[in-house]
């Protein structure tokens, strides 16, 4: 028997009704007043999908796909116009209060540490907002501390601390009433290189450990490959892909970067699907189109020129991959 | 180079004309208020009157002098916030070298949303002074009130800008402008004519210059007469290059301080 | 029963993080405490120099004004420090502030209205108190019925406050408004209200609940009856429970997603 999926959704749709002004004086003014104009916007189009305890999933779309509205019906935020959705087996609508403790939230964009006091304050706010008994905050907050490595931090207020350091306790936070499943709103954003590393670590081994479900929207298409496993694009509203990242690149690989560091200072390179984008300085970046030619024949074609010292074939990086899905989603629209 | 400089005034205040404009929100909200304490009042002076009044004032003449002081008081706009988060930004490290002195600029762009407020804030005050009383004091008193009301609010104005430059010794300086503007409406006479106040408060506030930013433009009303306009004009001008030496001076101390700390 | 006695720790738990922030910076919060007392001093300065040469007005003495004055500040300084969350509600509706909220367990207003402390409302509350205790109307045995009072007094404003920024659910952001009507409503209680004709008098004790914030509450605290003790109380739960079935309804509709504006 399969276990209850951490979120099962069945066709949700959900549309807001903006009121655009219009342009004018003051009669226009009144008009909007007394018959304002309404425009309907399809944010989320019949979208299922379905995902299980544990699985590390990777929410991706382009700004104004949905991703956001869909996060926050999930959450309870927002209420579906139609289709059927449970998180926990709870409908976030109707059991906002009984799923708010099972959930947690991260906001890259916004804070719930308290600016003026020290982390630890604020963790002992929410040990009172999730109502935990004190022996298991107390528990919960060390297990906490020693896993982000929380000690130094902990007494210093927060305007003190640097944007990496608040990352983490950020997501300490969202973790201290253990959770069963995580939301995640760009949680790397303006963070520097080692400070995405770090919290794409610790994301990581949480959820490995405890099996905590992960939703993570980002930009940064690393959060994805480090943290995840699974990735569902959605564009203008509807699921255009779910699968595995690996799926992913296979589906939509159709071209490889060889890199060939080479004795000779520049290599001349002139193959049917072979692009060059960068030569000289003793090291050649190329582009290969798998239909037309092979990783093989390039290798060769190098050889002969010229000894190598050194050779990566890299993947198409997965944002391309991505593009290449939403290009071919528009296209797709533009026939029908 | 005269005519340059003026136009780069001119510039900054017609900015400021613009930012006025934008900001009408807060200025409807000031003309509402006007008209609610000026009917509060003219209830409260009515009824003064039929306790019988000690001083030989009539209640209309009293709303009046209260539409005059709020006038003045409202027009001012509170342009210490503005200096504060332009000193907290680090704007005004960026402008102190420019040709153009930050202050005169600042005190450009607050002029320029002084002549927004003024004029409606005025049109305000004597429709509902004259809807509450039914009545017009005579129309030189009103005209003497105009010139040196502006003045007033000008030199106000310069004072709220002088509690804004305090934000580079102070970390808030909302307390300060709290208690400096409490002082105003006391010792300028606000609701009440200063006359009307015990002898040692008089003699306290002729020390300030408030009476000469409230209570000295609104007397015309009280006098019905442009009696006292050169003293009057003497005292605003004699506190407002006070204003000005005072201004001029905190600015030139923050620059020191911050050439000292390396900008 | 077990989930009210949650809800009074989760507010006490805010209410105390609230202070902490508040006293982290000790200079400032005396400083607002002590700015606003004289700030309320100021004002009374008025009434001080008005009633030397005219004792007494339409049945109003020096001593009525200061019990009104007090109870007016004392309220006030009571719903800024415990609810200061009121006055931003229009921001927290507007940039979705209240999204981290509904994500949470806790009653949303509640926990809205608990997430600021204004310092300067003890300083509202201490002058508040004086003014009552140095107007000579009041006998100390009096006491309980000042703070109902006050507590009246306090709710009618927070009522108010959560009413007219709930008005951001239907008509945007409203903050500016809100305020000034917040303003109006303070500006209306401290003055004695034989002031007012007939016309505004039902406003001010309808539409505008001047009324219920001052006079009322200052009529009980002097010349305390049953009746008035009911009908202070009464008044101040119908509109603060108005007030938390227009903000609920608010949710509902922001929970819909008809607003200004559209999010991907």
């Amino acid at each position: 028997m399969r276990a209850t999926p951490a979120v099962d959704i069945t066709g949700l749709c959900k549309a807001f009704h903006v009121r655009r002004p219009r342009t004018g004086g003051f009669a226009a003014r009144l008009q909007d007043f007394v018959r304002p104009l309404t425009q309907t916007v399809t944010a989320v189009d019949r979208l299922s999908f379905s995902i299980d305890p544990g699985e590390r999933v990777a929410f991706v779309g382009p700004n104004g796909a949905g991703k956001s509205t869909t996060l926050k019906v999930l959450a309870g935020i927002l209420q579906p116009d139609a289709g059927d959705v449970r998180v926990l087996g709870l409908e976030p609508s109707r059991q906002r209060r009984e799923l708010a403790f099972r959930v947690g939230t991260v906001f890259g964009q916004r804070s719930q540490l308290w600016y003026q006091l020290p982390p630890r304050d604020t963790f002992a706010l929410l040990g009172r907002v999730y109502e935990i008994a004190a022996a298991d905050h107390r528990r919960r907050l060390d297990a906490l501390t020693t896993a982000f490595g929380l000690d130094a931090i902990l007494d210093t207020p927060v305007r003190q601390l640097s944007l990496g350091e608040r990352m983490r306790c950020e997501i300490a936070a969202s973790l201290l009433h253990a959770p069963r499943i995580l939301f995640l709103d760009e949680p790397t954003i303006g963070l520097d290189v080692s400070a995405k590393a770090v919290i794409r670590e610790l994301l990581h081994t949480e959820s490995a450990r405890h099996g905590v479900t992960l939703l993570l929207t980002s930009h940064d298409t690393a959060d994805i490959e480090r943290v995840c496993e699974r990735v569902i694009v959605i564009h203008r509203g509807r699921l255009l892909w779910d699968g595995t990242i690996a799926d992913l690149r296979r589906r939509y690989l159709t071209t490889k970067r060889i890199t060939v560091w080479s004795e000779a200072e520049r290599l001349d390179l002139q193959l049917p699907g072979v692009r060059v984008l960068s030569s000289g300085a003793y090291r050649t970046e190329l582009e290969v189109a798998l239909d037309v030619a092979s990783v093989g024949q390039v290798i060769d074609a190098a050889l002969a020129q010229s000894a190598v010292r050194d050779l990566a074939i890299e993947d198409a990086p997965l944002d391309a991959v991505i593009r290449a899905l939403y290009v071919e989603a528009e296209a797709g629209r533009a026939e029908s | 180079m005269r005519a340059a400089a003026a136009a780069k005034y001119v510039a900054f205040a017609r900015v400021a004309t613009a930012l006025a404009r934008r900001d009408r929100g807060e200025l409807y909200g000031r003309m509402l208020f006007f008209a609610v304490i000026l009917g509060v009042f003219s209830s409260l002076w009515r009824a003064v009157a039929e306790a019988g009044m000690p001083i030989a004032a009539d209640p209309k003449l009293l709303v009046w002098y209260l539409a005059t002081t709020e006038w003045i008081i409202l027009s001012a706009p509170p342009v210490h916030t503005d200096v504060q988060e332009s000193i907290r930004r680090g704007d005004v490290v960026c402008r102190i070298g420019r040709p153009v002195s930050y202050v005169g600029a600042a005190f450009a762009e607050a002029l320029g949303l002084l002549a927004v407020r003024a004029p409606l804030l005025a049109a305000t005050a004597w429709a509902c002074a004259f809807a509450f009383t039914g009545w017009i004091p005579s129309l030189t008193s009103l005209a003497w009130t105009l010139p040196f009301g502006f003045a007033a609010a000008a030199l106000i104005t310069a004072m709220y800008l002088w509690i804004g430059l305090l934000a580079f010794w102070l970390e808030d300086v909302s307390p300060v402008f709290w208690v400096v503007q409490k002082l105003l409406f006391v010792f300028g006479g606000l609701m009440l004519p200063i006359e009307l106040y015990p002898r040692a408060m008089q003699v306290a506030a002729a020390w300030t210059p408030f009476p000469a930013m409230l209570a000295g433009p609104a007397s015309f009303v009280l006098r019905q007469s442009g009696a006292g306009w050169l003293m009057l004009a003497l005292e605003q001008s004699a506190w407002g290059g006070a204003a000005a030496l005072a201004v001029w001076w905190a600015f030139r101390r923050a620059s020191a301080t911050l050439t000292i700390n390396g900008g | 029963m077990r989930e009210r006695s949650n809800h009074l720790a989760f507010v006490s738990a805010l209410l105390a993080t609230n202070l902490k922030a508040a006293v982290a910076l000790r200079g400032a919060f005396v400083i607002q405490v002590v700015f606003m007392m004289l700030n309320n001093l100021t004002f009374f300065v008025f009434w001080w120099a008005l009633m030397r040469r005219v004792p007494e007005l339409r049945g109003w003495r020096l001593g009525d004004i200061q019990v009104l004055f007090g109870i007016v500040a004392a309220g006030f300084g009571l719903t800024v420090t415990l609810a200061g969350g009121v006055r931003h509600l229009s921001r927290f509706i507007d940039d979705g502030e209240l999204d981290t909220l509904l994500a949470q367990p806790q009653p949303v207003l509640l926990h809205a209205l608990g997430l600021r402390l204004q310092a300067s409302g003890f300083g509202d509350m201490l002058s508040g108190i004086a003014f009552i205790a140095s107007s000579g109307q009041v006998s100390w045995r009096a006491a309980p019925v000042v703070l109902l009072a006050i507590a009246a007094s306090a709710l009618v404003i927070l009522a108010c406050g959560i009413l007219f920024h709930s008005l951001t659910f239907w008509l945007g952001n409203v903050d500016t408004v809100a305020r000034q009507l917040w303003e109006l409503l303070i500006t209306f209680a401290l003055y004695p209200e034989p002031l007012f004709g007939g016309g505004l008098r039902l406003v001010l004790f309808t539409l505008l609940p001047a009324g219920f914030v001052g006079y009322v509450p200052a009529r009980l605290a002097q010349r305390p009856t049953a009746a008035l003790v009911v009908l202070t109380i009464a008044a101040a739960s119908a509109y603060l429970l108005f007030a938390a079935a227009v903000f609920e309804r608010g949710v509902k509709r922001y929970a819909s997603g008809s607003r200004f504006g559209v999010h991907g």
